[in-house]
């Protein structure tokens, strides 16, 4: 009975209805894209962190990994150190540098890695085999398309560039061994990787035993952070990240959109609540005389309450199954809007939908949409019947 | 008791990484914290070193205080004293980023890098865009290893990221504006139809459909402009609390959140726009019922 009552009150204003619904689908949209951003961020960066299975990170005391090109001396001996170390049960190194392929256009440059395979947690083998011996390399689509190379060809590639002779330096000619996909850089981004020994070879003096980054694979039965405190504390050129401490730098530098997230889903979620308390209000305030009358012929204040409470309710779900199609929708949307970041690595999603907080956002929603009615709610129940009656009645 | 110019800074042994003007990491000891002895003992007269303001507040340093700057934790530096404290600039690509930043003469860096007599760049001043075109293409037609740009096109090139950053905003715009659109029409819709008595009563003694159209327009113009006033105090207020709250976190003196007399234009604008558009919706909505049904008989 109760949902008769509230059905019919909501159908008698059809456009009102629809318009109230599309009012809170809109603020339900918004507020399930901005709780997918603000975890999807975190949890997308974590996915990419853990996906080549290292769990603590050492490079350069003070900088983050490759965020500029500081690097450790006496890697061999720093290697030595880490591997004696209770709980690691892989140790992963890794050089960072810029290549230039010299083609008849002009040089092409590349982000380049010098790792040793089988242990690197870098790239994803697509074709060929990795580059183990001496004198192979691996690259990635955007740079066999760049120098228009295919598997198993040769390539000039060259550590440096001195500006003043315009000549390339630590050149060297090495077999294309596979075509790979890298975890960290962005999709347009050239990239090859090379044993590392090779890459610190045509790096000269500048590279010789030098290192940018070493991924450590911990037991799982070990402490990680007890190992990540014990290295920052031992060594003091060298810094260790495990995947927390990274996702805290991670997430320091992307707060801007963590606390945009939190403003525009605190402000709709205001806004989906004004929006049903006026829409509920208004239908209250019309519905006087009527309310005025069940309650003359006995119908108690209860009831009154559910039945307006209940139209609150229907208009926050019916927007929120709306909102959350069309949040669906607009997150695609401003995710790739958010994708073009420059060199930001192609695995990463800003909005990232997970069940749990996406129907927490929602419910939320709907619990703002009860709360909403109850104010108009109250007001029904306390109708004064005999002044409203005769008010009505006049009018 | 009188201050020791060489400060003993125990909040923390360890070194900073900072970036300084080049590339290269630099680390900044605390005179007595530091983990290696300068290369040469310090000269009569230090060279000076300006701090981001950032790091003195940080780490307690004066104005005066010796720091041994080194290429590398570890490593032999330079002993400097710190002469002024610089505040970062309003520059939106260091927003997020916690380093600190030094300034240096340009041989004190060089020989602490070890960058023999060399530099990542040189800034050269004209006198207006038509010098600014003749130096690049006399510098690029001349220079050996050089290779000059106009200081707009890399403005462009790094600023790529803020582009994305103002289309991610701009798509967030053009989701509340339709949500703001949907909620005017509703509250028009509202509004008008609480009047549907009134407006049968004037139809009835004889106004005219477009009387009554004009009257709700009218009204819906100025619950817009009314509304759109109060609107452009709150979002002042908002930028406000906008600005203070990321300038405290961020410690930079950028200005997040701008209100500008174009974006107050074009909020009232497209407010009034939205309510007029809201109000004829709904007054045409209501002349066409019959003033005998809007009385519900």
């Amino acid at each position: 009975m109760i949902g008769v009552l509230a059905a019919a009150s909501l159908l008698r204003h059809r456009a009102r209805t629809a318009l109230a619904v599309a009012g809170v689908a809109v603020s339900a949209a918004m507020v399930l894209d901005m709780v997918m951003l603000s975890t999807g961020m975190r949890e997308s960066f974590r996915s990419l962190l853990e996906r080549g299975g290292f769990q603590v990170r050492v490079g350069p005391r003070g900088a983050m990994p490759f965020d500029g090109e500081a690097t450790v001396g006496g890697g061999a001996g720093l290697l030595d150190t880490l591997r004696a170390i209770r709980g690691i049960t892989m140790v992963a190194p890794v050089l960072g540098a810029t290549l230039h392929a010299p083609q008849p256009g002009g040089a092409v440059a590349a982000f380049a890695l010098g790792v040793i395979a089988g242990s690197q947690g870098d790239y994803v083998l697509q074709e060929g085999h990795e580059a183990v011996a001496d004198g192979e390399v691996v690259l990635n689509d955007p740079m066999l398309a760049a120098v228009r190379r295919r598997v198993g060809d040769t390539l000039t590639l060259a550590t440096g560039y001195d500006p003043q002779l315009r000549t390339f330096s630590g050149g060297r000619t090495l077999r294309i061994a596979g075509r790979v996909r890298f975890r960290y850089l962005a999709a347009d981004q050239r990239g090859a990787a090379l044993p590392l020994a090779t890459l610190q070879a045509m790096g000269g003096d500048a590279r010789r035993d030098r290192l940018s980054l070493v991924m450590l694979r911990v037991d799982p039965a070990a402490d990680v952070e007890a190992i990540r405190a014990g290295i920052d504390a031992a060594l003091p050129r060298v810094s260790a990240l495990s995947t927390a401490t990274a996702l805290q730098q991670a997430e320091q530098r992307l707060s801007y959109f963590r606390q945009l997230a939190f403003i525009l889903g605190s402000i709709s979620l205001v806004v989906g609540f004004l929006l049903v308390t006026t829409i509920v209000t208004v239908s209250v305030h019309e519905r006087v005389g009527e309310i005025a009358v069940m309650r003359a012929i006995g119908v108690s204040r209860r009831h009154v309450v559910q039945q307006v409470v209940l139209e609150g309710l229907v208009l926050s779900l019916a927007g929120s199954a709306g909102g959350l199609a069309l949040g669906l929708v607009t997150a695609r949307w401003l995710d790739s809007i958010l994708a073009t970041f420059p060199g930001l690595p192609e695995s990463v999603d800003f909005f990232l939908f997970q069940s749990i907080p996406a129907l927490a956002a929602l419910g939320m929603l709907v619990l703002t949409g009860l709360a909403a009615g109850a104010i108009p709610a109250w007001r029904a129940a306390t109708l004064p019947v005999a002044a409203t009656l005769r008010r009505e009645a006049v009018a | 008791m009188p201050r020791s110019p060489i400060r003993s800074l125990s909040f923390r042994a360890r070194s900073v990484a900072l970036p300084a003007l080049s590339h290269a990491l630099l680390a900044v000891l605390p005179a007595r914290a530091q983990v290696a002895p300068p290369a040469a003992p310090p000269p009569a007269r230090h060279a000076t070193i300006a701090l981001d303001a950032r790091l003195a507040t940080d780490a307690g340093i004066r104005l005066g205080d010796l720091v041994v700057v080194a290429a590398a934790p570890g490593i032999p530096g330079d002993t400097l004293r710190v002469a002024a404290f610089v505040r970062r600039g309003a520059d939106p690509s260091e927003v997020a980023r916690a380093e600190y930043r030094v300034r240096m003469h340009l041989a004190d860096l060089q020989r602490v890098l070890g960058y023999g007599d060399r530099v990542d760049r040189f800034a050269i001043a004209t006198r207006d865009s038509a010098a600014t075109t003749r130096a690049i293409a006399g510098i690029n037609a001349a220079a050996f290893g050089f290779r000059a740009h106009r200081s707009r096109d890399i403005a462009i090139e790094t600023s790529r990221t803020f582009a994305v950053i103002s289309r991610f905003h701009k798509a967030i715009g053009v989701i509340t504006i339709g949500a703001s659109a949907i909620f005017l029409l509703c509250i028009m819709l509202m509004k008008v139809e609480e009047r549907r008595r009134d407006v049968a009563a004037l139809r009835l003694v004889g106004l005219s459909a477009a009387s009554v159209v004009r009257a709700v327009v009218i009204e819906a113009a100025l619950v817009s402009v009314i509304g759109s006033g109060a609107g452009v105090v709150l979002g002042a207020v908002a930028s406000r609390l906008v600005n203070a709250w990321y300038q405290q976190l961020y410690r930079t003196p950028l200005t997040f959140s701008l209100v500008t007399p174009g974006i107050v234009g074009f909020a009232v604008a497209l407010s009034v726009v939205l309510g007029l558009a809201a109000g004829v919706l709904a007054a045409r909505r209501l002349v066409r019922t019959p003033p005998l049904a809007l009385l519900g008989r």
